[in-house]
């Protein structure tokens, strides 16, 4: 109890705190020291209570109920006061619509609605709090380093930028980071679902500030992209707890589960709403442009949105509301389509892309899909893939979030054809980067076991059409994974190593990253049943009969194997040297030039297979947003009288 | 104790797979020659020539294209020996799928235009035909109850009562599996094509003798997974299967020998409509029975 | 007899002249005749390839490429000079242009001449090309053991 109070308390402290200083020495010292307190304290949380079932905490209080209610005003202003400069009215509106949804419902609907216990935990949110305090400080110590470059890189090449845009916006940066991580561990520890709903606002608008960090057109746009739909998702929720009074006449998040399964009809709505507000905030289409949208921001902003929080707290609430999924036939069936849809049609889209960081997000925003899939489900061996593909999306995406923004800085590029060489260029990252990428999505790595799981209970549910986006859309992950990992493999001469002058701290962070990856693929067995099982027993009091325990170590020991390869000395020191074949006379192997016809010289130069004709944005997106949108709304209209159980 | 089981057969599989494919890749030449009116070469030419790489000097591009042959060659071992131990079916199909990767990975190390068009191409290959491989697990799945290869064994009737669609589906991307014309896009076993070697241009001596060792393994695997359809109770059954599993590789020479090379937009196009077509039927079927 | 000489797979390069012996050559490697029951294969790459047929004169705009494909064939190889204008420059020796025979470029191991060079001298200096790929192989395999 004093723990999870501690974790929630202490960033925000520290988020005050670096608002305050302005020098680098002193903020290095700061986040590094609270990094470590909080991947401490939330590895001590987990010991403390690994394994162990639901516990509820009873605490409330008036006083904070009514911060929380003055928070959401503060939002609702902030929202408000940046619509206004930037002249973006739908932002105003939706905000005004939430602010006095909110005020209604804090001073006149809700007021006599009490919720005694008020925090709770359980292994879900163990797992959670492990991902954000690991993971998400780790970000953070990253990015101590990247925006050192970030800020030179600002003040030497920004001719062209006003002074607003130039500004060393860095306190506020890491403030925004931490108090970041203060609102998810607020979602995943309240059962307050006022203060869970206060912290899901404040990440939406802390991503907000922070996608619009550079001020530049483009950022601001995408910022406000992000905070339209995510208030949409946010009004929702707000309009779920208005459901959950009238109807459940409770806002304690566990007595709403638990009142829904006795009653299903009465909930039908609010859970659907609830769904709607995780989908947004996860991404699924039709609201994944924002996601895209929130590559322009630092890239330990979309590490830190991606991989640990944000978008994790969407698939959070999904996975926790999977029960009420089981007995309500309409919001599941929605979470089902958008989650199955949108990672097939992303892992298409993913396909065509050659920016590497948009790469990432449509393979974040895909794997979110099935994660939510996952959800929709709702049997045990679904919700086991669900949080494992969690766990190692978590691991894996910020290391190769992390990697790409380090090769940016270093190769003046994030685009995978200019990761040519990298081998060569940036010895240890590139090595670190192809695991990330392997680990994302081939056997034996944790993510394709969960990949497996998900397939066996697709089956075992009869979900077919979800079989089928699975095994289209996963047949196009091997795609896009495969050609970048090729691009990587690339060696040539010895050109020079520019990954000399990283930052130690984005080294540590990359290698902390990689580590995560690294021990959640070889103790897989080890980490199903200690983090995983336990949940998957106290919500559905069974475990699904899944992948048998001895393949899971045939998984490890591959995966073991794999990185040998791709660590211990994978070069042949005896094979001699040979020259590329070009077809004619070589000028010069290493850059692929040779002697054309007319005695000239020519450069031999070949691009990956992006596919555009086939998978390219501008065929795929339009009827995948339209068909998914169509679903939520004949969904919600749906659940309003559609019987939840046919 | 199945974990043990896997190992044996993994490195039982290390041993047989080679020989028998090494035969059968004999045979396939004489197949071949025989079909254009030729006499072809002796049955262990494919032995021969693999002797002779190995004899060969040692050099390299990258430096690291043997190193990562050699893992393609390891995972393939396991990915047979997992499905010969009768081992889980999804689990060697996603290993053999890795040894492919650390196949494109040696391609690409080279920086060869040529290697790193074919492996582009064999990444899109890879794409083809891994949702009928997907799909045709799934269906096994649910005719037999397991994904479990050995499961065939405690079975009352071969899955292909159930699964013939599907079968058909395997068939079709068998054909890309195999390289064969007229999907052998990104390598081919003959020489001379528009992509120089393709994937293997840069590739020589004991390097390419890993990768003709690896096909020969993939060969016998997936000729193992169409016999598999074939099996049930009773040993005598296992002579059916490999009856049947002989007759399609008869008949993916046939078809190699048939027809010309086609682009990657066709082999891709067939290859995802098979497998809707062929995969999403059967399942369909299967859900209702 | 060793595995080099059961495998004997070939690169052909035509340098320059009528293309008469190219055409021969390839009329000799063409399923007709079928070699590969000797284990020959044409491949079309050097790195692949154990003999290097070469027809033609080399002259000042094609030696660096002849030179290139032999650099580029793995030890042990040899390489067979097919037709006369590849043995010494034939009917083009005092061509303002033409430097000589392929020997003028790469050491070559058999000289089969004739215009244009007949099936039976191809075959013939394949055959012997295959004992010396033998004793080169040899050879190669004790200097890496004495290595």
């Amino acid at each position: 109890m004093q723990l999870i109070g501690f974790l929630i308390l202490f960033p925000l402290v520290v988020a005050a705190l670096l608002l305050l200083v302005r020098g680098d020495g002193l903020r290095n010292a700061i986040v590094w020291i609270s990094a470590v307190v909080i991947a401490a304290g939330s590895i001590m949380l987990a010991v403390q209570y690994l394994g162990a079932a639901w516990t509820g905490f009873v605490f409330s209080s008036q006083a904070i109920d009514l911060v929380a209610c003055a928070i959401g005003v503060a939002i609702s202003a902030v929202v408000i006061g940046f619509g206004v400069k930037y002249k973006n009215y739908l932002a105003v509106g939706l905000a005004i619509v939430q602010l006095v949804g909110d005020l209604i419902f804090e001073f006149g609907f809700a007021h006599g609605t009490h919720v005694e216990v008020g925090l709770y935990i359980d292994p879900l949110s163990v797992v959670m709090a492990l991902i954000i305090g690991i993971i998400g400080s780790g970000i953070c110590v990253y990015a101590l380093g990247y925006m050192v470059d970030f800020q030179k890189h600002l003040d030497e090449h920004g001719e062209g930028l006003t002074d607003l845009q130039r500004k060393d916006r860095r306190p506020t940066f890491f403030s925004l980071m931490f108090l970041f991580l203060s609102a998810m561990f607020v979602i995943v520890f309240s059962n307050n679902m006022i203060w869970m709903f206060t912290g899901w606002e404040i990440t939406t608008v802390c991503s907000f500030l922070l996608i619009a960090y550079t001020r530049t057109d483009e950022a601001v746009r995408n910022a406000f992209r992000q905070i339209i739909m995510n208030m949409l998702g946010g009004i929702a929720f707000l309009a779920a707890l208005y459901f959950a009074v009238l109807n459940a006449g409770t806002l304690s998040f566990q007595d709403f589960i638990l009142f829904g399964l006795g009653s299903p009809w009465l909930v039908a709505v609010p859970v659907c709403l609830l769904a709607f507000a995780g989908l947004t905030k996860a991404a699924q289409m039709p609201f994944h442009t924002w996601l895209l949208g929130a590559m322009v921001a630092p890239t330990p902003t979309s590490a830190l949105l991606h991989s640990s929080t944000m978008v994790k707290a969407g698939v959070f609430l999904l996975i926790k509301l999977a029960p009420l999924f089981a007995v309500c036939m309409v919001p599941a069936q929605m979470v089902i389509l958008v989650g199955g849809l949108t990672f097939m049609l992303c892992s298409f889209m993913a396909i065509s892309q050659t920016n590497a960081k948009r790469v990432l997000a449509y393979s974040t925003i895909a794997n979110l899909g099935l994660i939510t899939a996952c959800a929709g489900v709702a049997t045990p061996e679904a919700i086991w893939a669900a949080i494992l593909l969690v766990i190692f999306h978590a691991a894996a995406k910020s290391l190769l979030f992390l990697c790409v923004g380090t090769a940016e800085h270093h190769i003046g590029s994030r685009d995978i054809e200019d990761m040519d060489l990298l081998f060569e260029r940036m010895p240890k990252l590139a090595r670190l980067m192809m695991i990330g990428i392997m680990c994302m999505f081939i056997a034996p790595f944790g993510m394709l076991i969960a990949k497996w799981a998900t397939l066996v209970s697709f089956v075992d549910s009869r979900q077919m059409a979800l079989v089928l986006l699975l095994a289209f859309g996963s047949a196009a992950t091997f795609m896009f994974w495969g050609k970048w990992l090729g691009k990587l493999a690339g060696i040539a001469g010895s050109p020079e190593n520019v990954e000399l002058d990283v930052h130690p701290s984005e080294w540590i962070s990359i290698a902390l990253m990689a580590a995560l990856a690294l021990i959640a693929c070889l103790a897989l067995p080890i980490m199903s049943k200690m983090l995983v099982e336990p949940y998957i027993t106290s919500v559905f009091m069974q475990l699904g009969s899944d992948i048998s325990v001895d393949n899971l170590w045939i998984t490890s020991i591959l995966a073991a194997f794999v990185f040998v390869v791709m660590f211990a000395g994978n070069r042949d020191s005896k094979a001699k040297r040979a020259d590329v074949y070009l077809a004619g006379v070589s000028v010069d192997s290493d850059g692929r030039v040779y002697r054309n016809s007319l005695s000239g010289e020519t450069t031999a130069t070949s691009r990956n297979l992006y596919l555009d004709s086939i998978f390219g944005e501008g065929i795929v997106r339009r009827p995948g947003e339209i068909l998914c949108a169509a679903i939520i709304i004949v969904a919600i209209i749906a659940s309003g009288f559609v019987p939840p159980v046919l | 104790m199945s974990f043990i089981a896997t190992l044996i057969g993994t490195v039982a599989f290390a041993i047989v797979a080679p020989i028998l494919g090494c035969l059968l890749a004999g045979l396939d030449r004489i197949i071949s020659a025989r079909m254009q009116g030729r006499v072809g070469p002796p049955l262990l030419q494919p032995y021969y020539d693999v002797r002779k790489l190995l004899a060969k000097d040692n050099v390299s591009v990258s430096g690291v294209d043997g190193v990562y042959m050699t893992a393609a060659l390891v995972f393939t071992a396991f990915a047979g020996g997992i499905f010969f131990s009768g081992g889980n079916l999804l689990m060697s199909a996603f290993v053999i799928t890795m040894a492919g990767l650390f196949f494109i990975m040696a391609a690409y190390s080279s920086r060869s235009p040529y290697a790193e068009l074919g492996a582009g191409r064999e990444t899109v290959q890879v794409m083809a035909y891994e949702p009928m491989v997907l799909l045709m697990a799934v269906c096994f799945y649910m005719a037999a109850g397991t994904f479990n290869a050995g499961g065939v064994f405690s079975l009352n009737a071969p899955v292909i009562l159930y699964t013939i669609p599907a079968f058909v589906g395997f068939l079709f991307i068998l054909t890309i599996k195999l390289r064969k014309s007229p999907f052998d896009l990104s390598t081919s076993h003959h020489a001379h094509q528009e992509l120089v070697r393709g994937t293997t241009t840069e590739m020589s001596g004991k390097t390419l003798a890993k990768v003709e060792v690896m096909h020969w393994c993939e060969t016998v695997l997936f000729l193992g997974w169409t016999g598999m359809f074939f099996v049930w109770a009773g040993p005598v059954s296992l002579i059916l299967g490999i009856i049947v599993a002989l007759a399609a590789w008869f008949f993916e020479i046939w078809i190699d020998n048939n027809f010309a090379r086609v682009k990657w937009q066709a082999m891709l196009r067939s290859a995802w409509a098979v497998a809707l077509v062929c995969g999403g039927i059967n399942i369909i079927v299967l859900m209702f029975m | 007899m060793g595995y080099a000489s059961k495998s004997p797979w070939v690169i052909h390069y035509d340098a320059s002249s009528c293309n008469g012996c190219d055409i021969e050559v390839l009329a000799a490697l063409c399923p007709g005749f079928d070699v590969e029951r000797f284990g020959i294969i044409n491949t079309g790459n050097p790195k692949h390839a154990d003999i290097f047929l070469v027809t033609g004169s080399v002259n000042e705009r094609n030696i660096s490429v002849v030179k290139q494909i032999y650099d580029q064939m793995v030890e042990p190889k040899v390489v067979v000079a097919c037709g006369i204008c590849a043995c010494t420059g034939g009917i083009f020796h005092d061509c303002y242009n033409v430097i000589g025979g392929v020997d003028k470029a790469i050491p070559v191991d058999v000289y089969a001449p004739g215009c244009a060079v007949r099936p039976e001298a191809i075959i013939d200096a394949v055959v012997q090309a295959i004992g010396i790929l033998e004793e080169k192989s040899k050879a190669l395999k004790e200097s890496k053991k004495g290595a």
